[in-house]
């Protein structure tokens, strides 16, 4: 028991988890707004399309890569599955839509994961190009401008509620749309592949080191592979949620999205070397990114101050994240002596 | 008595008719044939070229329409030309292959400044008319026509936001952000404008000026906040072109339509529906077919010799008063805004 309580706090998320009540508790203090139904549907609802790019990002830097392709393989694969459905008339529910952003995912993702996994090439500067020419595609073939009528199905699943959250107070109601059944989902799936499947733990056995991977007898292609076709799946589905909820299509609205994803991840305690993380640290962190960003105006923070107080909370929490990892490893390594 | 009572009342009636019927005429385009300039253009049969950024641009597309029309209802030869894709290179190119082929006036609205500038002075060298449009900073040209002052906008934005909130109530400001030059001149101006024609309205002291990063999802989150910590905010003004419309979709969804109000600078077909059903009262914009006649007829001026004086009357609506901007012998400045609501909307064709 104790030895359980002890492993507990040598992870991180407790000690996210505590920055973000201790942050909810000075806004409530600063507005009187924070633990009002309304705004936490408001930022349930402003975290469903980050909460998605966060998991695939979070496959990429669990396996040792990164991908800063997402946004626009997302905003590529979204464009081109309303426009498909807008040029077809199409008027059915948004299934067909999530499975025509799907597929073009899993494309675009298997151009990624087989310059990554099987030609061995630096994730980092692939993401970086294949981000380009999606983006390139996207303007120069496709043309892309913003669509401001999507198929009426698709506006219905974004902006019917799941759940409606009423103030009293003031009379506001923030409506939270299905889309976030889709992280929900996503995020048990995942959690379960990471988890309990062989792949999943193959992800966890590249990102620790491939070539002992290698030789333990994953196959280190296939599973990179395979797994940027998964993180293509998923910002896909992002892309669609996200446009289902704008209730319109515009193509660079993701763009540079990336950075704070990352930083999200990164500050729920993923090793950005790979190997190291969970999901539940990863989704906490993006949370509090999302709490952070829209919780300025509520603390009362200058516009011109906003931004740095986003750093800050950034690079406070790394820094947090960090100690507590060497911490965790000096402790192992005195383990490791006192054994010896 | 009575009689005399009917009479009076029917010339009052007649009067006041007479009254719409010339206010109707005043709002009617100016007419462009009965520039003297644009006459002679079109008996000399000059060669006015206008080239555009891209013409696969709705915008551009639009202010094709207004240069074709102008030529239409003058017979002057001016025709828009352009090279498909946004590339500074491309159209400096175009712009040295009119030159070759000695057109009279060139028109451009210039997708690089610097690159712009030189090709241009290529053309005035060879004695060719320059006339461009927001291109504000270029120096080799006759005159660069701009649809409006930075200060006249903004005050005209806060019209349209001060109607849709019955001239009373706190608003705020919301730039793309605090470093953008243009925006936050239109939210200067008007804040100012409000302070000495609206005395009802106050601009909410805790938080004057908001951020959208350019971004839609960005605006209707920033409003979501706005609105909850801020019980008496009535109203936000918008300036880039996805500010009103983020807002609005923050007032859709928060049960806020006709208690919460905002306008901006926005887009019409992309807005068309939050325009109709009411969310939106009305956007701000400027219509690319006028700063495309507008061009034009300056270019025939020009050509004709004429001094360009201010105030300048181009014969385009919003274009018949150009004024300098203030230090500035190139630069004309029009008060070419227009409002657009659910019943124009559909009318521009972008």
């Amino acid at each position: 028991m104790k030895k359980k309580v002890k492993k507990i706090f040598q992870s991180n998320e407790p000690y996210i988890f505590l920055i973000i009540i201790i942050l909810g508790i000075v806004v409530q203090i600063r507005s009187g707004q924070f633990f009002t139904g309304n705004n936490i549907v408001d930022l349930l609802s402003a975290m469903i399309v980050p909460g998605l790019f966060a998991i695939a990002e979070f496959m990429a830097l669990i396996s040792g890569g990164i991908d800063v392709s997402f946004p626009a393989l997302a905003s590529l694969s979204a464009y081109a599955t309303t426009k498909i459905l807008l040029d077809k008339g199409y008027e059915g529910n948004v299934f067909l839509a999530f499975l025509i952003a799907v597929l073009i995912g899993a494309l675009l993702g298997a151009i990624n994961g087989y310059f990554i996994g099987y030609l061995n090439l630096n994730a980092m500067i692939v993401t970086l190009g294949t981000s380009s020419i999606f983006q390139g595609f996207m303007q120069g073939t496709l043309r892309a401008n913003q669509l401001s009528v999507i198929p009426q199905g698709m506006k219905k699943f974004g902006t019917d509620s799941f759940i409606t959250a009423t103030n009293k107070v003031n009379g506001l109601s923030s409506v939270l749309p299905y889309t976030f059944l889709i992280l929900i989902i996503v995020c048990a799936l995942m959690f379960f592949v990471l988890r309990y499947t062989i792949f999943g733990r193959g992800i966890y056995a590249i990102g620790g080191n491939a070539l002992s991977a290698h030789t333990a007898g994953f196959n280190v292609k296939r599973t990179k592979f395979i797994m940027y076709i998964i993180i293509g799946m998923i910002a896909s589905i992002g892309g669609i949620c996200r446009v289902c909820m704008m209730q319109q299509c515009h193509p660079t609205n993701m763009l540079g999205m990336e950075m704070n994803i990352i930083a999200g991840v990164v500050l729920g305690g993923v090793a950005l070397t790979g190997g190291a993380g969970t999901l539940t640290g990863c989704m906490l962190g993006t949370f509090l990114i999302i709490l952070v960003q829209n919780s300025m105006i509520l603390l009362g923070i200058p516009t011109t101050w906003s931004d740095v107080f986003v750093g800050l909370v950034i690079v406070i929490g790394v820094s947090l994240t960090a100690l507590q990892s060497s911490r965790t490893s000096r402790s192992k390594k005195k383990a490791v002596k006192e054994g010896a | 008595m009575k009689k005399s009572i009917a009479v009076a009342l029917c010339a009052v009636m007649t009067m006041g008719m007479v009254g719409t019927c010339t206010t109707v005429f005043a709002a009617e385009e100016p007419d462009p044939t009965t520039d003297e300039a644009v006459v002679k253009a079109a008996e000399e049969e000059w060669e006015i070229a206008v080239v555009p950024k891209d013409s696969t641009n709705p915008w551009f597309v639009r202010m094709d329409t207004g240069v074709k029309e102008f030529a239409d209802k003058t017979g002057v030869n001016c025709y828009q030309i352009d090279t498909g894709t946004i590339d500074a290179t491309k159209q400096a190119q175009l712009v040295e292959d009119l030159i070759a082929q000695d057109v009279d006036a060139i028109c451009v609205v210039p997708v690089d400044m610097q690159s712009m500038d030189s090709t241009l002075k290529k053309a005035k060298d060879a004695g060719i008319v320059v006339i461009t449009h927001e291109g504000a900073d270029l120096t080799n040209v006759d005159y660069d026509i701009e649809a409006f002052s930075n200060e006249g906008y903004g005050a005209f934005i806060m019209q349209n936001l001060a109607e849709a909130m019955g001239e009373e109530g706190v608003y705020t400001t919301m730039v793309a952000s605090l470093t953008n030059g243009s925006h936050n001149e239109w939210a200067d101006a008007a804040v100012e404008y409000q302070k000495e024609h609206y005395p009802n309205m106050t601009l909410l002291e805790e938080n004057p000026r908001v951020e959208s990063d350019d971004n839609g999802d960005t605006a209707y989150n920033v409003a979501k906040e706005l609105i909850k910590t801020y019980p008496d905010l009535k109203g936000i003004m918008g300036t880039s072109s996805f500010d009103a419309p983020g807002v609005a979709r923050a007032i859709q969804e928060l049960g806020l339509v006709d208690k919460f109000f905002t306008s901006g600078t926005g887009m019409p077909a992309d807005n068309a529906e939050l325009l109709k059903s009411g969310v939106l009262k009305s956007l701000t914009l400027w219509d690319p077919a006028k700063s495309g006649a507008a061009m034009v007829d300056l270019a025939c001026k020009v050509l004709n010799g004429e001094e360009i004086a201010a105030p300048a009357n181009l014969y385009v609506d919003g274009y018949t008063e150009m004024n300098f901007r203030e230090g500035s012998e190139t630069v004309l400045e029009g008060q070419g805004w227009i409002t657009i609501d659910a019943e124009n909307v559909d009318d521009l064709g972008f």
